[in-house]
């Protein structure tokens, strides 16, 4: 509830200090409608992956991979389609298919050899980003798409941009994944008990590699997104998401330690990251700076860590408070 | 010898490869090329030697790139002012310590994962840095260079001063009482309670002790170039943590030495130039380092599932 | 006038929540005596040490240490004042070496301080030596047996000059070669004037090593002597005491003739259980009675697949088995109530319903859809059958009493309606209202044809709950008694001892 508050906050601050009248006296920056579509067209990749690792986090793991897998899978994408001559929806569907292959091969590491969920993530997020750039020599950028692809990303349907229905159609599908089915009691179950988990006869293994798998599918999807928004293809597609989307995902209340976390919350993670980000862009001061990038990035940064600390503030609080009452324990 | 087969295997490995090297390329040899790529890795060895610190204590730390970034610039930017060696060193080594210690209280203070806090501190320095410098390159005095002596003998003073740093610190791990209390924490961190160490300590030092290091290593590397680049750092994080995994040192914390680590460094080390010698294009040195980490985590993993058996 | 004693406890009490652990102990110890302490599972022994060792703070009552009245103890005062204490499980650091491990205890070390391991390679040969250990130093931990391990621990406590010694079961994993070493080293530091405090189920060694030997009962001590005063069997009626049958609820019906379940040699390598052999029947409840590590837990671990059996046969209403996971035992219709309640049994953070409900997710939600409505029902009926004392099916399990507790934990198995109910200490740290309701239960259960295996510490509930009694000493079955045996029998087939005959 408190985020809820702390983006509309947000929001109208960026309203008030970003939004200008430009010489001919129209209004520009961050209070126009169309602004205000585009922030929602750009926080669909990183939404998408904040989804992606909302499951995995309730489970107490991470991926930290997703940022390169969805640049492995937009130049899989651009290859398949372009020097593979696949059409486009068959080349999409075959991208599909390998991101949840390449989650699958975390799911492996992770539940049958039980390493720990941060190395092998650590070494896939090298491997996905180097094989991107092996695959494109580090320089090849697939463009050219046809308009009908393009739609997707750059057009809107029903009023709005493209891709958040298909951003909203998966974040229900998580959704109900996580709150209404007997999966999403079961990430939760691993999350706070792995040993519990398994005491009551729940296919621990099993459910670990789903949510590895779906990890990488809800990737792939977010690659054939990002490449129909910018018309191209590019081996460095995705660099650094994986902390935007770890910050909404923990912004949203999401335990770092697992057990506890929601997608609405996720959601709202979301858009407090999308508006900060292009927030910081209407802005004169930096937009003079010329520095919206590097802005966001230094706030989310900061953002994360501030959340963190928050989140284990009361603890040790009440830790130290226990601690200084009844010395003798 | 069972103990150290982690160790050993590893140096085999970098033997085998080694010995390819002598068939294939034997041109690897030839001593002015070996020296420089000895030169260029010493800084990574040291930042390397810190890491493993950092894991034996069952944490990591993957924003060594950036504050590496950030001591490079900074240092540069004292140099190109006119401060000496003298004064700039011992800066950029507090600055790089300054740094671990936000780290450090962050992870042993609040008891965060220290995964997710130094990927906030990898960006935020990052990117704080970008804002501040506008990818701006820093020219430095020529005083700078090689520390002011000749390519050869400031190449032979850079490596020698790492490897003399690799056995120094080797040796303190092993026979000072602080080393092993870093191996007791790694090991479980409960037992050493109770053993008389205080866990949370040892873990904001080690943190400091590595930012130190990367501030110490960022000055290594200007000592080799006329210019700072901002993003020198870049990727630093992987390479670091590839070779000490790959070197034996185990992720689960306790287990594993310095001198592994330096074996791994030197295989990952001639990954590149074994790359350009079998006529392998160098875009896949991202993907071969994410590979070897994979390969060494399993090894690692079947390794200890069967000795549980 | 003797000397005063090395270690005297008067009135000692130690209560965790609302279980009284320890209620009025009168101990003493001298130097150079070795010093027995005998007792049930659960009769106090570890909250003694544990009070001892400083790990916990007494609720009330004195421990005095060669006359000087201690207060506020802590593990550091502890062993600064020279306790020692060497427990079953070894808490060394598996990743060093023999040597860094004695180090690490034994040397008060500042961080810069330099380790000379030629003299702490040399001092830790001599303490090895001084046990008859053929451990080399250098060797890793994880390397070791767990009696090596524990040779090195004793090891670690003769290092440190300690006055007092605690053993606790210091033999439960020795070979015979290794116990007659203990055993000298044990002879030993008495010779020194060192006092043991030795725990230990085997009555043979109390009379072999001991000097006096205290018996525990709940939580009070019932009695001290000198070993050569008193003999096996007045030992284990010390132990026993109390009458048994009138507190249990009385069967009802005798169980049925059909076989429910079957083992034939049934053994696992890794967990140490070996050629047990038995049937249950439809309607019976199957006790499991011995000692902390006599294998019973192992046994039911196997039955849940937990760790899967590598030899023998096991069949379920004449079905053999393949146990290979927990989902192959629910889909059996097996189910186990772990002993371990708070790690195994309940999810403390979730709410009861969500616990009730984890075992039967397939059954309960065909559709993988949760249905929140059916959920709460099935909660609320088994809250009510099981009279659960919480706010609601939505409280989370952590708002619970221990007994409560248990009941939302047979709550989730009953939901499967298994075959065959393994109870592993159900009323282990419950109190004595709960612990008579869950005794209720059981019994109703059993009357309504479930086949029920009882593993509990606890010698009357174990005999006035079961139809027969399984029991079970070293990883295999060594006697089975019917139900209402005379407890000396129990625990005679427990310890091994021979001196009476199985009933």
């Amino acid at each position: 509830m408190l985020l809820l508050y702390v983006l509309l906050a947000e929001w109208l601050f960026f309203y008030v200090a970003g939004t200008t009248t430009n010489r001919r006296g129209v209004i520009v920056g961050f209070g126009t409608l169309d602004r205000q579509f585009d922030i929602l067209r750009h926080s669909c990749e990183i939404g998408l992956l904040a989804l992606a690792l909302t499951p995995v986090i309730i489970t107490a793991g991470i991926d930290l991979s997703i940022g390169s897998l969805l640049g492995l899978c937009a130049i899989l994408f651009g290859k398949l389609w372009h020097d593979g001559g696949l059409p486009i929806p068959a080349a999409a569907g075959l991208t599909l298919v390998l991101g949840a292959v390449a989650g699958g091969l975390n799911a492996t590491l992770i539940t049958a050899l039980r390493l720990p969920p941060l190395i092998v993530t650590l070494g896939t997020y090298s491997l996905f980003r180097g094989l991107a750039e092996a695959i494109t020599h580090g320089s090849i950028t697939y463009t050219d798409f046809p308009e009908s692809f393009l739609f997707v990303g750059q057009e809107r349907l029903l009023g709005l941009p493209t891709q958040a229905w298909i951003f909203f159609a998966v974040a229900l599908a998580v959704g109900l994944l996580v709150h209404r089915t007997t999966f999403g009691r079961a990430f939760r179950t691993i999350g706070l008990a792995p040993e519990g988990a398994r005491y009551a006869g729940l296919p621990v293994g099993r459910r670990l590699a789903l949510v590895y798998v779906l990890a990488g599918l809800i990737a792939a999807i977010a690659a054939i997104i990002y490449t129909a928004r910018l018309g191209q293809a590019k081996a460095d597609a995705g660099t650094g998401y994986e902390l935007f989307a770890i910050t909404a995902v923990v912004l949203g209340g999401t335990s770092i330690f697992g057990g506890t976390g929601s997608i609405p919350g996720t959601l709202l993670g979301v858009a407090a990251i999308a508006v900060l980000k292009n927030g910081l862009a209407c802005l004169p001061v930096v937009m003079a700076m010329n520095a919206a990038e590097e802005m966001s990035g230094l706030l989310t940064g900061a953002l994360l860590l501030l959340a963190l600390t928050a989140s284990v503030l009361p603890k040790i609080l009440s830790n130290f408070r226990a601690s200084r009452h009844a010395p003798a324990t | 010898m069972k103990r150290y087969f982690r160790e050993l295997s590893v140096l085999g490995a970098l033997a085998a490869v080694l010995f390819g090297m002598a068939i294939f390329a034997p041109a690897f040899f030839s001593p002015q090329p070996l020296l420089s790529l000895l030169t260029r890795e010493a800084p990574t060895l040291i930042v390397a030697c810190g890491m493993a610190c950092v894991i034996i204590t069952r944490q990591i730390d993957i924003s060594v790139g950036s504050m590496f970034s950030v001591c490079s610039v900074c240092a540069g930017l004292l140099a190109a002012r006119g401060w000496p060696l003298l004064l700039v060193l011992p800066a950029s080594i507090l600055l790089g310590a300054g740094l671990g210690a936000i780290n450090g209280l962050l992870i042993a203070g609040l008891r965060l994962p220290s995964i997710v806090v130094t990927l906030a501190t990898m960006v935020t320095l990052r990117q704080g840095l970008n804002l501040v410098r506008q990818g701006e390159f820093v020219n430095l005095p020529d005083s700078l260079q090689w520390f002011g002596l000749s390519q050869r003998s400031g190449q032979l003073v850079l490596v020698g001063a790492s490897l003399a740093f690799l056995v120094a610190l080797a040796l303190a791990m092993r026979h000072l009482a602080a080393g092993r209390f870093v191996y007791a924490v790694g090991t479980d961190a409960e037992a050493a309670r109770l053993a008389g160490i205080r866990p949370q300590l040892v873990t904001f030092l080690v943190f400091v002790f590595i930012g130190a290091l990367t501030g110490l290593a960022a000055m290594m590397n200007l000592a080799q170039s006329p210019q700072v680049q901002p993003l020198s750092g870049a990727g630093l994080e992987l390479k670091v943590i590839a070779a000490v995994v790959v070197g034996g040192v185990a992720i689960s914390g306790g287990r594993g030495n310095l001198w592994g680590a330096f074996a791994g460094l030197l295989l990952l080390a001639c990954v590149s130039p074994a790359l350009t010698h079998l006529h392998i294009e160098a875009y896949w040195e991202k993907a071969i380092q994410g590979a070897i980490i994979l390969l060494a985590v399993v090894a690692d993993g079947l390794r200890s599932r069967k000795a549980k058996r | 006038m003797p000397p005063a004693p090395l270690l005297a406890l008067h009135q000692l009490v130690k209560n965790y929540g609302g279980v009284r652990a320890l209620r009025g102990v009168d101990f003493n110890l001298h130097a150079g005596e070795v010093h027995a302490l005998l007792g049930e599972n659960g009769a106090g022994k570890s909250t003694l040490i544990k009070v001892v060792t400083g790990a916990h703070q007494p609720n009330g009552g004195t421990i005095t240490l060669a006359g000087q009245c201690v207060a506020d103890l802590t593990p550091a005062t502890a062993r600064a004042l020279g306790i020692a204490c060497i427990y079953q499980q070894p808490a060394l650091f598996p990743d060093l070496t023999v040597a860094e491990n004695l180090a690490l205890r034994l040397e008060s070390t500042s961080a810069a301080s330099r380790i000379d391991w030629a003299a702490r390679r040399a001092r830790a040969k001599e303490l090895l030596a001084r046990i008859g250990a053929e451990i080399s130093p250098e060797a890793e931990v994880s390397s070791l047996s767990m009696p090596e391990q524990q040779l090195v621990e004793i090891a670690c406590a003769l290092g440190s000059g300690a006055r007092i010694v605690i053993m606790d079961e210091p033999t439960a994993s020795l070979t015979q070669k290794e116990q007659h070493l203990l055993f000298a080293v044990v002879r030993d530091l008495r010779k020194n004037g060192v006092g043991v405090i030795y725990i230990s189920h085997r009555l043979e060694e109390i009379f072999a090593l001991a000097d006096r030997v205290t018996v525990l009962r709940d939580g009070q001590s019932v009695g001290t002597h000198a070993v050569s005063d008193i003999d096996e069997a007045g030992l284990i009626r010390l132990m026993v005491g109390r009458e048994v049958a009138q507190i249990y609820p009385a069967a009802e019906s005798a169980p049925g003739h059909a076989v429910a379940l079957s083992l034939r040699d049934v053994g696992c390598h890794v967990s140490g259980v070996r050629n047990v052999s038995f049937e249950v029947r439809a309607g019976e409840i199957f006790g499991l009675g011995g000692l902390v590590g006599a294998g019973r837990t192992e046994l039911a671990r196997i039955l849940f697949g937990l760790t899967p059996a590598d030899s023998g046969e096991i069949t379920l209403h004449g079905q053999p088995l393949t146990l290979r996971s927990p989902q192959d035992a629910v889909a059996h219709g097996i189910a186990y109530v772990p002993e371990d309640r708070r790690r195994h049994g309940v999810v403390l953070a979730l709410p009861i319903a969500h616990n009730m409900t984890m075992a039967i997710h397939r059954r309960f939600f065909p559709t993988t859809w949760l249905r929140f409505g059916a959920e709460r029902t099935l909660a609320l009926d088994f809250i009510r059958d099981l009279a659960v004392k919480c706010s609601g099916p939505d409280a989370p399990g952590s708002s619970l009493s221990g007994g409560n507790q248990q009941k939302v934990s047979l709550a989730r198995w009953l939901a499967t309606k298994p075959k065959l109910l393994i109870l592993d200490e159900p009323t282990q740290g419950v109190d004595v209202g709960a612990k008579s309701e869950i005794h209720k239960i059981v019994r109703r259960l059993a009357k309504e044809g479930l086949a029920v295996i009882l593993i509990s510490s606890d010698l009357p509930e174990v005999i006035g709950m079961s139809d027969r009694i399984g029991v079970m000493g070293g990883g295999t079955l060594r006697a089975i008694l019917p139900g209402g045996s005379d407890p000396h029998d129990v625990m005679a087939a427990a310890l091994g001892t021979t001196g009476k005959s199985a009933a």
